[in-house]
């Protein structure tokens, strides 16, 4: 069913490696972001847990949709994606192995992002920080899930890549509300026990868009 | 737009429209705690069911569209899009115009408000994408893939926003499982509504379904007349 999965995956991974461009995007993006959050709200304060949580948010929402929308435009301006559809690659399988190349930019991303809240806001490296990781996988799998499925957009119509977040973002609410809440109660030092009704959610959030994407990539890469 | 079935609409619209509104400010007693204000909530919670009606369509004949691949189902999907829009709209404004002496704001982040504001935010994109597109098949297929993970959404966003928080109060089915009108000239004057506004929208539909139907022919016509020009000019 996924034959051709590795390699796809292997090709975009080697092209980062080379270029580094998502990269240094993404990781730069989401530290501006982070930047401007701090200053806004204040690194300190009573608030602190949710402030943090919400700037991890942002900042992912923004590196999210920008790296989808970088990887599927390099595709088309060089008519990579032609010569993805002329082989006898499954368009669910290209949406498999997009989605797998975005995760790990994303979570690429994630791991810099945290690494600087922990600095800028003065968080205990440690338990906390830990439980983190499975609230930011599942709502990345999820905001992934969407970008790659909706990223086609782009390059379509004029100004693509603006109207991409305002796609983006409505759909993932859900997931943003579930995120914030469960990385803000984790943050303020409470057991992941405490959240496991937004992981939940998370994870149903996941296996709808992941299951949607896979069903109707066909539909929107295909060509006229 | 002429021709039985519009003309039919259009006299069962007018007609239900014209009940409703009788039945809105003349026949239906005032509500006891809330006094007049409430009597918007006789337009407001048609509008909305017009708006999820609506939104429904939109996911249904895209689903449609992508399967049988006619540009009447998208034509069906894009009108119905527009009207779900306008709708709710309607829905927000009514109910901010209740929500001020009631709840004393415009506006609040209750779970329903947030709920319906999302769903316009989707729209909102999904219109603005069919604005900014050219009409074509990929946009047509990109549109109906947005259409129903759209729809798909909507019962999360119901959920999550939800445990967010709520004080929106329960009309039609309260936790008791009663319902919060008393007197049955309410639930008839809301019944009438109901269908008035149904029929609003499905007379509504049908004129922009048409026109959008006259737009594509012409789209196809023009396209007929310049290869024939090309032709022309080659000889």
């Amino acid at each position: 069913m996924l034959e051709g999965f590795g390699p796809l995956v292997r090709k975009d991974l080697r092209l980062e490696l080379r270029s580094g461009e998502s990269t240094v995007a993404l990781v730069s993006l989401s530290l501006l972001i982070l930047v401007v959050m701090v200053l806004a709200f204040g690194p300190g304060g009573a608030r602190r847990a949710e402030v943090a949580a919400g700037a991890l948010w942002v900042a992912l929402i923004f590196a999210g949709t920008l790296g989808a929308n970088q990887a599927l435009l390099a595709e088309r301006e060089s008519g990579c994606i032609r010569g993805l559809l002329l082989s006898p690659l499954e368009p669910a399988t290209i949406y498999a192995a997009k989605l797998a190349v975005a995760m790990i930019f994303m979570t690429e991303a994630g791991v810099a992002v945290l690494a600087v809240l922990v600095l800028f806001f003065n968080l205990e490296f440690g338990a906390a920080l830990a439980r983190l990781v499975p609230v930011f996988l599942l709502g990345a799998l999820g905001l992934a899930a969407l970008c790659t499925l909706l990223a086609t957009v782009c390059g379509r119509v004029r100004a693509g890549a603006m109207l991409l977040p305002v796609l983006v973002v409505p759909l993932f609410t859900p997931a943003l509300i579930a995120g914030c809440k469960a990385s803000a109660a984790l943050l303020a030092g409470q057991p992941i026990g405490a959240v496991t009704t937004w992981l939940k959610l998370l994870a149903a959030f996941d296996v709808l868009f992941v299951t949607a994407g896979y069903l109707l990539f066909e539909h929107v890469i295909l060509e006229d | 737009m002429k021709g039985p079935v519009s003309i039919a609409l259009a006299a069962a619209s007018c007609l239900s429209m014209l009940a409703a509104l009788f039945m809105v400010f003349v026949y239906v007693p005032t509500e006891a705690e809330q006094g007049i204000v409430q009597r918007i909530f006789y337009f407001h919670l048609p509008c909305a069911w017009v708006a999820f009606l609506a939104f429904g369509i939109v996911a249904v004949a895209g689903a449609l569209y992508l399967w049988l691949g006619h540009r009447i189902w998208d034509d069906l999907s894009y009108a119905s899009a527009e009207l779900g829009m306008l709708f709710c709209t309607l829905v927000l404004i009514t109910g901010s115009i209740w929500a001020k002496p009631i709840w004393g704001t415009w506006w609040t982040w209750d779970s329903r408000l947030t709920t319906t504001f999302i769903l316009w935010l989707l729209y909102g994109g999904y219109l603005l994408l069919r604005a900014l597109a050219d009409d074509t098949d990929e946009i047509a297929r990109f549109a109906a893939v947005l259409g129903i993970v759209g729809v798909l959404d909507v019962p999360i966003v119901i959920i999550s926003v939800r445990l967010w928080r709520t004080i929106h109060p329960a009309v039609l089915l309260t936790r008791q499982g009663e319902h919060g009108l008393e007197d049955p000239r309410m639930v008839a004057t809301l019944l009438v509504a109901l269908g008035a506004f149904t029929m609003v929208f499905v007379w509504l539909l049908w004129l922009r379904l048409a026109t959008l139907r006259l737009r594509t022919r012409v789209a196809a016509l023009r396209k007929d007349v310049a290869l024939l020009d090309l032709a022309g000019a080659h000889r």
